[in-house]
This record gives structure tokens, sequence and C-alpha cells, in this order.
């Protein structure tokens, strides 16, 4: 029963193949990007063996490399049904947590995998990124910004959004209900770039460019303050860096005029001179 | 578009497609001011890397592709378009993100790089990747 269990012939014409053999040949076809062909070899192992660990850890794999994370929960699930502390299984379920914005849960299933494995390079990686979100500080109340809501946008400025690293929205152009979440996506977005830069030992993040089918939104950081300027995708580079600096100068200048949770930290500039406006630097 | 090409020819029968995503890494890797790329898939997997030595590749290749899903799934909580190509630049250097069929393709490059130059060569690996690449055969 056993050798019939591992070499099967299936009865739609497909050639016999051994659980092993589709599972080599499944990881062949992923590692060519070749993902539909892994998926389907992997479903005939689980045919003839239901209960292969290895066949649901590549199914998961191969889930989250086609973007269907609901699957690919359910497969590292199992894996972990039976192998609990299955490192690869912990960190699949982490990088879905963290997807799914459940920073604590990642948090958790991290910790796991490396209690078991410490040397765990892409385990230790996540980690440091959620524990440096986990370190940031609360987003205090945003402050009135008046004077930054009336900058003036590039005429082929769609939209503005001036926020803090922690997320917080501190004014966009126009103001929508959507801003607030505009902020915090951009805010996580550059908190992961932060850390890939830091990996690829790049130094800190200071300017983005991200582009999609419309638009081109050019942003700039310091690892306090995102000035974040979405133009169209035709713009030329050059240019929308020039737009985004000019903002995130005004920005500096308005809110060095204005009161607020920015201004804390005191300047040692010439700012502080007397008889000198009452600047703050952020940078 | 200016920049250079990535000169490759398209091989679709399926054995070469490994060594048709190294070769497009490896013309990436050529370019001017280039210091290392990679493909990886999204869920981290390293399909081809060719990255200095100092570079750890399993942590950025995780890290990237939590990048790369990072604007993914934010676009689709936006309601938006998916991004294509992203930048990142910082003191040292600058790292550009492109979304394809099969992963991300990741270059890190000088910090004073030609962003139009790969931006133009990125445009043109992930174009390689969507022909040797049948619509459904990545994603099933």
């Amino acid at each position: 029963m056993t050798i019939l269990r591992r070499l099967w012939t299936p009865r739609d014409g497909r050639e016999p193949l051994s659980v092993p053999d589709a599972l080599r040949r499944a990881e062949l076809r992923r590692r060519e990007g070749r993902y539909a062909e892994a998926g389907a070899l992997v479903a005939r192992a689980l045919e003839i063996d239901a209960g292969n660990l290895h066949a649901h850890l590549l199914a998961a794999y191969l889930h989250v490399a086609r973007r269907a994370p609901a699957p690919a929960k359910e497969e590292f699930h199992w894996v972990l049904g039976h192998d609990p502390n299955h490192a690869r299984a912990l960190l699949g379920l982490a990088r879905i947590a963290f997807e799914e914005r459940d920073a604590r849960t990642c948090h958790d299933l991290l910790r796991r995998a490396l209690r078991f494995y410490p040397e765990f390079p892409e385990a230790s990686a996540l980690l440091e990124l959620v524990r440096a979100r986990e370190a940031a500080p609360p987003a205090p109340a945003a402050p009135a910004a008046p004077r930054v809501e009336r900058l003036r946008l590039p005429g082929t400025g769609r939209a503005l959004i001036i926020g803090r690293a922690d997320g917080g929205l501190i004014a966009s152009q126009p103001v929508t209900d959507d801003a607030k979440d505009i902020s915090e996506a951009l805010a996580r977005t550059l908190q992961v770039a932060t850390a890939a830069l830091r990996r690829a030992g790049l130094g800190p993040l200071h300017r983005a460019i991200v582009e999609d089918r419309r638009d081109a939104v050019f942003t700039r950081t310091d690892g306090e303050l995102i000035v974040s300027l979405a133009l169209p995708r035709a713009t030329d580079p050059t240019q929308g860096l020039l737009d985004v600096n000019r903002l995130w100068s005004a920005t500096h200048h308005e809110l060095g005029l204005a009161a607020g949770p920015l201004a804390a930290a005191p300047s040692s500039t010439p700012a502080d001179t007397p008889g000198a406006a009452p600047t703050r630097r952020i940078s | 578009m200016s920049g250079p090409r990535l000169k490759l020819a398209l091989e679709h029968d399926g054995a070469s497609r490994g060594r048709h995503v190294r070769d497009i890494v490896e013309e990436l890797k050529r370019l001017y001011g280039v210091r290392g790329a990679l493909i990886v898939a999204p869920d981290g997997f390293v399909i081809a890397a060719e990255l200095p030595g100092t570079v750890e590749v399993d942590s950025l290749a995780a890290l990237a592709a939590t990048l790369g899903r990072e604007l993914e799934t934010s676009a689709t909580r936006m309601g938006r378009p998916s991004f294509s190509t992203a930048l990142f630049s910082a003191d040292d250097g600058t790292m550009f993100l492109a979304a394809s069929r099969i992963g991300y393709i990741v270059v890190l490059a000088e910090a004073q790089v030609s962003v139009q130059a790969i931006r133009s060569a990125l445009a043109d690996a992930v174009g390689l990747i969507e022909a040797a690449w049948a619509p459904g055969e990545a994603t099933g």
C-alpha cells in the first residue's frame, strides 16, 4: 500500500509521478517563478500523500507567491498543527500578520521562530522592523496647521500629504476623508523601506518615488516629517523632486511659525539668537 | 524612453526560464552605477540574486518582499492601482523596486545613478518577464 501511495499512475493520462519527484519538480518550477505549474505538482503530491508536510508548506509558499494570503494561512496553520515549532511556517504566518496590520501576532510568531532557530536572518530582519514600529512614539493629536494647508501645489499637483513618521496626519490637499489613512499607509511603507535600506547598507531614507499607472508620488522625509506630493505619472523625476523639495522647505517654514509637537526640540542654530524668529529645525 | 536596454533573447521553453531570470539579474547588475540586483518572490523566496558580499541576501530579500507587498496591499486598501516601480533614496545609495508577474525586481545603485536609465531598464526587465511568463502561468 505504501508503494502504491508513493508511485501513483493517475487515470487521466498524466505521467506516473512519485511524491518526492512531484515535490522536486515543484521546487524547480517555483525557482523559475512558474507558480501555477508548481501548484499543480504540489496538488498531485497531495493527492497521493495528503499528510505530506513538505507539500503543505510548499503549497503555502505558492499561495503567498500568487498573492493569495487566505489559503496560504490555512496551509501554514496545517503545518504548525503537525509541527508547532516549524520556523518557516511561523515566519510565513508572521509575514501575513504584518500585511494584515496585526503587529502583536506578527511579533509573537517571529519570537517563537527565533526562540527555536536564533540564526534565522529573515525572521530577525522582520522582527527588527516590527520592533522599530513598536518603538515609535504614539501619534500626538494632530496640530492645527492652517498655514500648511495653504501651501500651493504645482499646477499639475494632484494631492499633497504632510504627515509624521508615526503616521499622524498634519495636513492634506485636498482635504479628504481618506487623507489620514493615506498618511498612515505612507508612513508604514517608508518604515519598511527604511529597514530595507539599512539592510542594504545604504543609510537613512530621504526621498521616494512610487509610480502606478496613474500617478507618480514624490516623497521627502527626514525620519520625522513626511511631505508627499502626487503628480501625473509622466512627470519628469527631476521636476517632481524639485516640486517636493520646494514644498518640503515651505512646510518647514510654515511649521516653524506655528505651534505644535514638532517644536519640542529646541534648536541651537542661529535662529535661536535674540531677536530672531522662533524657528524650529526638524532635520 | 532613453537609457540602456536589456539585451536578452526571449526564451520561452520552460527549462530555460531559470536561466532567463538569472540573465535578467546579471544584465541589470552590469548597468552603470548598479551595485546589485535580485528578483524575489512575494513570499520572500530569492529567485535570482547578484548582490555585493556585504549584503545579507535573505534578510534583504525578506524586507524587499515585505516592501513590495506593503505597496500592493496599501494600494488595494486605498482603492488605487498597484505600484509599478518605486525608488527609495538614501545617503549612500538608492534602492529601486519593480513589480512583476513572478515577484519583485530589486536594484541597488549608487546615490547619483541616472533614475531614468534604471527605470527604463526595469521596465524592460518587467516586459521580458511578462513576455516569457504567459498570462496565468505564474498566477494561475
